[in-house]
């Protein structure tokens, strides 16, 4: 007894009174609220916003692996801005993004529709529906770009079983249009589940009132989806669709394992093209600032989808 | 009875707690033990026994010279990376696989090595020439040579009887042979796309024809010209007359599937498909053979890869690992890892060539002796940071691509040339000089 008293008098910390006035201190809304958010707000600080100043800075210096390099302004800029393959690549970034979103829209309300029903193993195939987004990509991926192969790809021989192509079939990952549609493809199949069942989420959301008073106002299924439905899974539409934006701009897996930019970078993305100028080719700058052009573009995104998203 | 006092508590206690201290630091070895570690940097080789023996060595080494040596592989794609980052944070491994990119974009990270690369061409018979292409540069030589991969080309040998052909000796000769083969229904295949084995193909055809990517300076373009132009011709008329479609869409592997398939006729790539086809006891082994890679007006060149090992500046073992190497060069040691490798591991040396792995089998006989043609890529120019940026962006495929997708030749040629500017600018023109 007396030894702990000695303790925590050494200590001069736990004092009644002292640790009183801490807790008093602690317990104060602004001081409370901020400890808690300290901890994420470090954690940002330390893995997001570090790694952004740093590739802010790279991006402005001839960084080159193995020798730092000095401040060159905007030089880097100025050469990919010059270079025919970076103008390609964001080409291909926009149709790659527009297309891809709005197929993953559109079948993703169409199977969460589907989903919504009951039917037997409703739960199972569920879940079953989820697996694209659940399995690593890089996996999935190589699957499908053995599908896609030239010599054995199984896409083209079902196809010229089924009488739907003609023999030999395109080669997938060696001409420029087909590798767009390649690639577009397997995103749409990867994002799919994910856009599913967000609206499912909002499907299930929606109170049954509405539906029955618009049945017993006679409206056809058609209605029912035009008035009823889509206006209420708005708000979900327009958080999925942002987020597979940004997902969608930067990929990276899907390029890299299937077509690695090719043929002739015509599916290129900012990711892939980043990857293979700073970290393959060494050129860390030009890398870094090839990555930082998405910045503005998904900052745009962003701003505009949250503007729409408050004024809802 | 057994009742234990506060004080053999914690006397018993702190005993089991030094203990387990001491047995710690032992089990972890370095600090403690004064044994010094030597540690190098390799990657998953593609013949995994080849590895092993690495490792074994390793272990023999450490015995005889009182230290530990580590070898830590990983994947051939996550060297660059790995190496970037113990640059960059000067820590790491104290020795690299260095291939030939590694050599010139780390020159200055690296130590001069000439005492062990003069060594061991005193003792061996000396280094093919293009080991001093390869990692010597104006501050020295920056890597020991280790090994190179053999190149050559391999044909069917069923297709061409059936065809009545020689196999061909030049470039132009495979031209025709393929015109023929391809209607006879076995096409030949060179990957033009986004894949290493496509950029070590066009050097090759390039070279061959008298053409070049840079001057020797390694900073001035050299593209454009009649021998560029001659040779998006010549893979034009190749792509449409001799070959199919898929070699657009080609990966490094695709070449081993298409002649390992029976439908192909004749690749450009190391050793791999054959042994895989042995390894696996596939009958078509019988009918895959190799010849010398192919030639040209300007002679037979072609563009092996080349691996070296480096040492870091960095280290503070850098005398220790000049030891190990040259104690993996011993003949013995260096004899059983090419065995280890199946013939994999090409040596820089001649009197390592003369092993009886390649002499007693006919199909490998003229491997070691494709040495004589190799270069590092961007030869006559060092391989420098522009001509590893040429390589990565398969700048030189994409424009044979170009041409084949129809635009004029003139104009491929252009966009090539602009694309090695751009490759060549800024900070580069200081880098790689020799």
């Amino acid at each position: 007894m007396a030894i702990g008293q000695r303790a925590l008098e050494a200590t001069e910390f736990a004092r009644p009174g002292r640790l009183e006035r801490v807790r008093e201190w602690w317990e104060q809304e602004h001081v409370f609220g901020y400890g808690l958010i300290l901890p994420a707000l470090l954690l940002i600080v330390c893995l997001v916003a570090y790694p952004f100043g740093m590739a802010i800075y790279f991006s402005l210096s001839d960084y080159w692996v193995g020798s730092p390099g000095g401040f060159v302004g905007l030089d880097n800029f100025r050469q990919i801005f010059r270079n025919e393959v970076f103008h390609r690549t964001v080409y291909n970034s926009f149709v790659f993004t527009s297309i891809a979103v709005v197929f993953k829209t559109l079948l993703g309300v169409w199977l969460a529709m589907l989903l919504f029903r009951t039917f037997k193993f409703k739960r199972l195939v569920r879940g079953a529906v989820l697996l694209p987004w659940v399995i690593p990509t890089a996996l999935s991926t190589l699957a499908w770009w053995w599908m896609f192969d030239s010599l054995y790809s199984v896409v083209n021989w079902t196809g010229i079983r089924l009488g739907l192509i003609t023999a030999p079939g395109p080669n997938w990952l060696g001409m420029t249009t087909y590798a767009m549609v390649a690639v577009i493809a397997v995103n749409v199949w990867r994002g799919l589940p994910f856009f599913a069942i967000i609206v499912l989420a909002g499907l299930v959301s929606i109170p049954r009132e509405y539906y029955e008073a618009a049945e017993v106002d006679g409206a056809s299924s058609w209605g029912r989806f035009r008035h009823v439905t889509l206006p209420l899974l708005k708000p979900v539409l327009a958080v999925v669709i942002l987020f597979s934006t940004i997902f969608t701009f930067a990929d990276f897996n899907i390029v890299q394992v299937l077509t690695r930019g090719g043929p002739i970078n015509t599916t290129h993305l900012f990711a892939t093209l980043a990857y293979q100028t700073g970290l393959m080719g060494g050129n860390l700058g030009q890398g870094a600032a090839i990555s930082l052009f998405l910045f503005p573009m998904l900052a745009a995104v962003v701003f505009f989808q949250l503007r729409y998203i408050r004024r809802e | 009875m057994g009742r234990v006092s506060r004080r053999q508590f914690l006397r018993s206690s702190a005993g089991i707690a030094a203990g387990a201290a001491a047995w710690n630091t032992f089990g972890q070895a370095p600090a403690f033990a004064q044994k010094r570690e030597l540690t190098f940097l390799s990657w998953n080789h593609f013949v995994p026994a080849s590895d092993d023996e690495l490792r074994k060595q390793a272990e023999a080494f450490g015995k005889q010279a009182n230290c530990t040596v580590r070898v830590d592989t990983i994947a051939h794609l996550q060297l660059p990376a790995k190496f970037a980052a113990e640059a960059a944070s000067q820590s790491g491994h104290d020795m690299i696989l260095a291939g030939t990119n590694t050599a010139f974009l780390y020159e200055h990270q690296l130590v001069d090595v000439a005492d062990v690369v003069d060594d061991l061409g005193k003792r061996y018979g000396g280094w093919y020439p293009f080991s001093k292409e390869a990692a010597y540069m104006s501050s020295g030589w920056k890597a020991v040579p280790w090994f190179w991969i053999s190149f050559p080309a391999t044909y069917n040998m069923a297709h061409y009887k059936k065809a009545g052909f020689e196999v061909p000796k030049t470039w132009e000769e495979l031209l025709k042979q393929g015109k023929v083969l391809k209607k006879q229904g076995n096409p030949v295949g060179i990957p033009i796309s986004h894949c290493n084995d496509a950029n070590t193909t066009y050097w090759s055809v390039l070279w061959c024809q008298g053409g070049k990517v840079l001057e020797a300076d390694g900073k001035t373009p050299a593209l454009n010209s009649d021998k560029t132009a001659q040779v998006i011709e010549w893979y034009k008329e190749l792509y449409r007359d001799a070959m199919d479609p898929e070699v657009l869409s080609w990966d490094d592997a695709s070449n081993n599937r298409f002649i390992l398939s029976g439908k192909g006729s004749w690749i450009h790539n190391p050793i791999s498909p054959y042994n895989q086809a042995l390894a696996k006891s596939m009958p078509i082994a019988d009918d895959i053979n190799h010849h010398r890679s192919p030639g040209g007006p300007a002679g037979i060149h072609s563009a092996p890869p080349i691996n070296g090992i480096g040492i870091w500046k960095f280290s503070k073992n850098a005398d220790l690992a000049k030891e190990f190497i040259k104690f993996h060069f011993q003949k013995e040691n260096f004899d059983a890892w090419i065995v280890a490798s199946n013939a994999f591991n090409h040596p820089p040396l001649r009197h390592f060539a003369d092993h009886p792995i390649w002499a007693k089998n006919p199909k490998f006989a003229m491997l070691p002796g494709e040495a004589e043609y190799g270069h590092p890529r961007g030869w006559p120019a060092k391989t420098n940071a522009a001509v590893n940026l040429i390589e990565v962006n398969y700048v030189l495929p994409d424009m044979v691509a170009k041409a084949i997708n129809g635009m004029p030749t003139k104009r491929a040629m252009a966009w090539g040339e602009d694309q090695v500017k751009l490759a060549v600018q800024g900070k580069l023109e200081t880098k790689g000089k020799s």
